[in-house]
């Protein structure tokens, strides 16, 4: 299973951490090094981070007398890296499939997705993901299911959003690509007043 | 009132970068106050916000935790509205863990939940598979199993990916959820059956047997499916069940072969070649050919451009090695090529498997090269060995010993690396080494060029290699004197990752084996240089007992062949180790403290009697030619040519050999009938105290419950201390006074136990007159004159510089490994002990015998008989159970210390 979904910049700032198994207590320190070795291999080497380093805690596990590695399989899209860290039920060149996919399914979403959006809509992302992966295993591959259930999602929520609030101008529901900053008409009023476009 | 949205909040943290954590406790304040709030909307939007901090907050360990909020989280969960609920479980799933409290509030809504509209049904079985534990697992199982018919596909594989959860945190559920789980293998859509083929995969890997009758109708999908995805699942799950059925192997072969053959997938292929590799289907005549297939593929990965491709190549070829090792021998150029790769994850696999490729043939070469990628400078990648540099010792610094600089790896992959090479070459006891002279290069090469601490892991091979094989012991001292004479390790030995360690080895060994050595006092001056204080106090202290030992085998050399011309070398000699070794008197280490004091005693002794010993000069004729037969007996009342003390210390160090003791010779020991181990040796002190205070205790019983006060029992003191230890105290009327019988007894035991620690050469007896040995001179006998060697038989051989001179030419003699290690007499081995024989190389007997040129060494005269030791070590005495620890570092400082000779 997938045990871990982490995103984060070029220098080192978490735009996504999802934890599939409790990792927490040990989480702080080691996405730190997998931030720093990730980001220290130049372009060009393989997708898989294995380092001495991470032995400990990649290293071979026995699970029922057999003996397996955790993974830490990363992609890296423009300023952005995905990893993915996974057991030996997965399959290694699946999961670099998969960071495909979800990278494409964020591009639908948002249009041309950048790292600010994943800034801004962390909980869009959350909700994107959740389409995708859920407690640890594939729900979904198929980018077009994905797209279709994201926004068959997005739009009950919209809904809700604009039957609780009938003067919200018919946006928000904290959805679509950088229009969704306005929760309530105060914060639509905020939005105005600090300008909409200073992100 | 303003609130800020999690927009103004983001905002807000980009825009004050500086003092962020201030920004954020200002945020994380607002928030505990909105998040009370009765707006829900408001309190959603707190919740969000809380979300997003805690993300930061865990990298930037901030130390922020939601645990106070999850009251509030759910809350919201509990709201109505689709987009607050979608909120409320974002937090619940990414802070919840298993032990939180709220979680019992929540079985209740989870229910209601998963009735209501289908996308909040979506929310709450993506919520459920994060936040279940075995409560919830167990209340909301039977929905999750309706679940499972739900009208929509999307509700459908939420509901099976959840219900796996559910499975592993509540196993019980197993009965009714495997029926259903398994009709989904049929469902419509190709997205549920892959999902259910995804949960049978995990559930699978915890307990393949179970899912053994499920093998038909996967294989059905496995032949009819085209959906890459769910093939890899299906091929991966088959890999865990395969093992369990034989027939399924047989059964798999074609269809997999087909699949490597024609499929375009590469994930999908190399899936196919894992599984086949797991899933033991490489045995037999007809997984031959499928390995050569599995290994052909495999080997085209590793040579492909892409990077991916060969590292998990590498790893499945991990796998293969150990069954067919044969095939994967053609492709070791390839493979050997990877370890060099730019990409540190590729070289740690190659790494994995090349230490799995390694054997007699292929160890040289494997580590040669593995111990260039430690040299640092590409220029000097051809290293020089250990015999160049050993060539150009008169040169003060050879260039092996220039301290290396920092190179491209980061020291976490030299360690690594450096034990990765420590490793193969001494798994299953050195088994592929054929070679020791070229390994003891190896391991001082490695020494030189790791800088990284893996010292101690080579200083302990050094001298386990040493001890156990005796043909690469005259090499060892040799290399070892370079080792000790160069002094840049010396020089280097503070700094982080010097290996200064070897030193202690390269000490131990010159000191232990200096028989070897020509001129050993040569070496003295290195070894008492006043630079080793820098050494750490461990090897300060091997370096003090080399001293003592190489001077002691010197001196009773040259005692031999007594010429009093030696007499101002040897004054020299012993002066200079009074002088340095003295200052190591004043050392805060407790350890070389008390050796350097006892070092310094011994020569003090030893130096009394050289300044007295007079030059006789008359008869030197009749000892350098001494009669065979019938002087011998007169010899005893002549005082010796040479100065007594040169026979001081010697026979300290080498009346045992110390060899590598087998791994189960403790337990191997033989009991003794009547010896019970877990007898007290010396009963503890409560044994006693009743029997002085029974007449005080007397009334104390009266304290107990009352029950079984029976005072009229009479018992003995030993019952009494067992009625003691059970709390209710039972103190017998009559004063408890030991007969005369007992007392007689008991100083029979005593006399008993005194003699049998008498034959204990680690029981320190205080009891025994003691010679003090800087009181009076000039009383105490040194040598008993009878036996004095013939001076004739053994004219000294032209010297070589370094070495002896042996009529054999060394590394001619093969290597042999002392495996099994040294056995106790008459010890009992159990037969699944007996390591293999077949390389055995001495009989235990020779093992055991002490090196021959000791007989002639005139024995010191003790008052009791204690000198006539046999040659052979007595069998350990199993009286002392608290003696443990046969490690050779222990049994060194014993052989030093403890002889009572």
């Amino acid at each position: 299973m997938i045990h871990a979904v982490l995103i984060f910049n070029t220098s080192g700032i978490a735009r996504l951490t999802k934890y599939y198994t409790p990792l927490r207590q040990s989480s702080q320190t080691l996405v730190q090094k997998i931030f720093s070795l990730v980001c220290s291999r130049p372009a060009g080497l393989c997708n898989f981070l294995d380092a001495p380093e991470l032995e400990a805690f990649l290293g071979p596990k026995t699970k029922n007398g057999v003996e397996e590695r955790w993974q830490v399989i990363y992609r890296s899209y423009a300023t952005l890296f995905f990893v993915f860290v996974v057991d030996g039920a997965e399959s290694e060149l699946g999961i670099l499939d998969l960071i495909q996919v979800f990278v494409e399914c964020l591009d639908r979403a948002f249009e041309n997705v950048c790292e600010l959006d994943l800034v801004f809509h962390f909980d869009e992302v959350h909700h994107i993901l959740a389409e995708i992966v859920q407690g640890g295993l594939v729900l979904e591959t198929n980018v077009e299911e994905i797209d279709t259930s994201v926004q068959q999602a997005s739009k009950a929520r919209k809904e809700s959003f604009v039957s609780a609030n009938p003067l919200s101008l018919g946006v928000g529901g904290g959805l679509g690509p950088r229009t969704g900053n306005i929760k309530t008409p105060l914060g639509w009023l905020t939005g105005k007043l600090t300008g909409v476009g200073a992100r | 009132m303003w609130e800020r949205t999690l927009q103004d909040l983001i905002r807000g943290l980009r825009a004050n970068k500086k003092d962020e954590s201030k920004f954020i406790a200002k945020a994380v304040d607002e928030i505990r106050n909105e998040i009370k709030s009765d707006d829900m909307e408001l309190k959603a939007g707190a919740v969000l916000k809380l979300t997003y901090v805690l993300v930061l907050s865990q990298l930037d360990m901030l130390g922020y935790d939601m645990g106070w909020a999850s009251f509030h989280v759910v809350e919201v969960m509990s709201s109505p509205r689709s987009h607050l609920k979608s909120v409320g479980y974002l937090g619940a799933v990414q802070s919840f863990e298993q032990d939180t409290d709220v979680l019992m509030l929540t079985t209740n809504l989870l229910k209601k939940d998963l009735g209501s509209t289908p996308s909040d049904v979506a929310i709450t079985l993506n919520g459920i598979a994060h936040i279940v534990t075995p409560d919830l697992a167990r209340d909301l199982s039977p929905e999750l199993i309706g679940m499972l018919n739900h009208s929509r596909a999307h509700i459908r594989k939420r509901a099976i990916l959840a219900l796996q959860k559910v499975l592993v945190k509540y196993p019980d559920t197993a009965r009714h959820a495997r029926t259903r789980l398994e009709e989904k293998l049929e469902d419509p859509d190709p997205g549920v059956v892959a999902a259910t083929v995804n949960v049978l995969c995990e559930l699978a890997r915890h307990n393949p047997k179970e899912y053994l009758s499920l093998a038909p109708q996967l294989f059905h999908l496995l032949t009819t499916s085209s959906n890459n995805w769910m093939l890899i699942k299906i091929i991966k799950l088959f890999g865990s069940l395969s093992p369990y059925e034989p027939r399924l192997v047989k059964k798999l072969q074609p269809p997999i072969t087909e699949l490597i053959s024609t499929t375009a997938a590469i994930s999908l292929l190399y899936e196919c070649v894992h599984t086949c590799i797991i899933g033991g289907m490489l045995q037999g005549p007809s997984g031959d050919s499928l390995a050569k297939l599995c290994v052909s593929k495999l080997a085209a990965f590793v040579q492909d451009t892409d990077q991916n491709l060969k590292y998990i190549a590498l790893l499945a070829m991990t796998k293969i090695v150990p069954s067919h090792p044969h095939l994967l021998a053609e492709y070791q150029d390839t493979i050997l090529a990877s370890v060099s790769d730019q990409d540190v994850s590729i070289r740690m696999r190659a790494l994995d498997l090349v230490s799995a490729m390694v054997n007699r043939d292929n160890l040289q070469s494997i580590v040669q090269q593995l111990l260039s990628h430690l040299v640092t400078d590409p220029s000097s990648s051809t290293l020089p060995t250990a015999a160049q540099s050993l060539a150009q010792h008169t040169v003060p610094t050879s260039p092996t010993s220039a301290k290396p600089q920092i190179t491209g790896h980061s020291p976490a992959y030299r360690l690594v690396l450096s034990q990765r090479i420590l490793n193969i070459c001494s798994q299953s006891t050195y088994d592929n080494v054929t070679n020791f002279e070229w390994y003891i290069s190896v391991l001082v090469d490695l020494a030189h060029v790791a800088n990284v601490d893996v010292g101690e892991e080579i200083r302990d091979q050094l001298v386990d290699v040493v001890g156990r094989v005796r043909a690469a012991r005259r090499y060892a001292v040799k290399l070892m004197y370079t080792l000790l004479s160069d002094d840049t390790m010396l020089r280097n030995s503070q700094d982080e990752g010097s290996c200064s360690e070897v030193l202690w080895a390269a000490a131990w060994i010159c000191g232990e084996y200096c028989d070897e050595l020509a001129e050993p006092q040569k070496l003295l001056p290195y070894i008492l240089q006043p630079e080793i204080t820098r050494l750490s106090p461990e090897i300060l202290a091997v370096y003090i007992q080399t001293a003592t030992k190489i001077f002691g085998h010197w001196a009773a050399e040259l005692a031999q062949q007594w010429d009093d011309s030696d007499l101002q070398e040897v004054k020299d000699t012993v002066d200079l180790i009074l002088d340095r070794v003295g200052e190591l008197i004043s050392s805060p280490y407790i350890e070389v403290q008390e050796r350097a004091a006892n070092t310094v005693q011994l020569f003090h002794f030893i130096k009394t009697d050289l300044n007295g010993h007079r030059p006789k000069s008359s008869p030197a004729a009749s000892f350098s030619a001494p009669g065979p037969s019938s002087s011998t007996e007169h010899l005893n009342d002549m005082e010796p040519r040479f100065p007594k003390s040169l026979y001081l210390i010697q026979p300290l160090f080498t009346t045992y050999e110390l060899g590598p003791v087998a791994l189960s010779a403790q337990e191997s020991i033989y009991v003794p009938e009547g010896l019970d181990l877990d007898a007290w040796i010396v009963p503890p002190p409560r044994e006693v105290a009743p029997v002085e205070e029974v007449g005080e205790k007397k009334k104390k019983s009266k304290k107990g419950k009352g029950k079984e006060t029976d005072g009229g029992k009479v018992k003995n003191t030993k019952k009494k201390v067992r009625e003691d230890d059970y709390g209710d105290v039972l103190i017998p009327l009559e004063p408890d006074i030991e007969t005369p019988e007992e007392i007689a007894e008991r100083a029979k035991r005593k006399a008993e136990r005194l003699a049998q620690l008498r034959d204990d050469p680690y029981y320190i007896h205080d009891d025994r007159p003691s010679q003090p040995v800087d009181v009076d001179v000039d009383s105490i006998p040194i040598v008993r004159l009878d036996d004095m060697p013939s001076l004739a038989a053994e004219l000294p051989n032209p010297r070589v510089p370094i070495l002896k001179a042996l009529s054999r030419t060394f590394s001619a003699e093969p290597f042999v490994i002392d495996k099994q290690g040294e056995m106790p007499e008459g010890a009992i081995l159990k037969p699944n002990m007996s390591a293999p024989v077949s390389r055995r190389r001495t009989p235990p007997a020779s093992v055991v015998s002490t090196p021959p040129r000791l007989s002639f060494y005139p024995a010191y005269e003790v008052p009791d008989n204690e000198v006539a030791r046999p040659s052979t070590p007595d069998p350990i005495k199993v009286t002392r159970p608290k003696k443990k620890g046969t490690g050779k570092k222990k049994r060194t400082q014993i052989a030093t210390v403890d002889n009572p000779t």
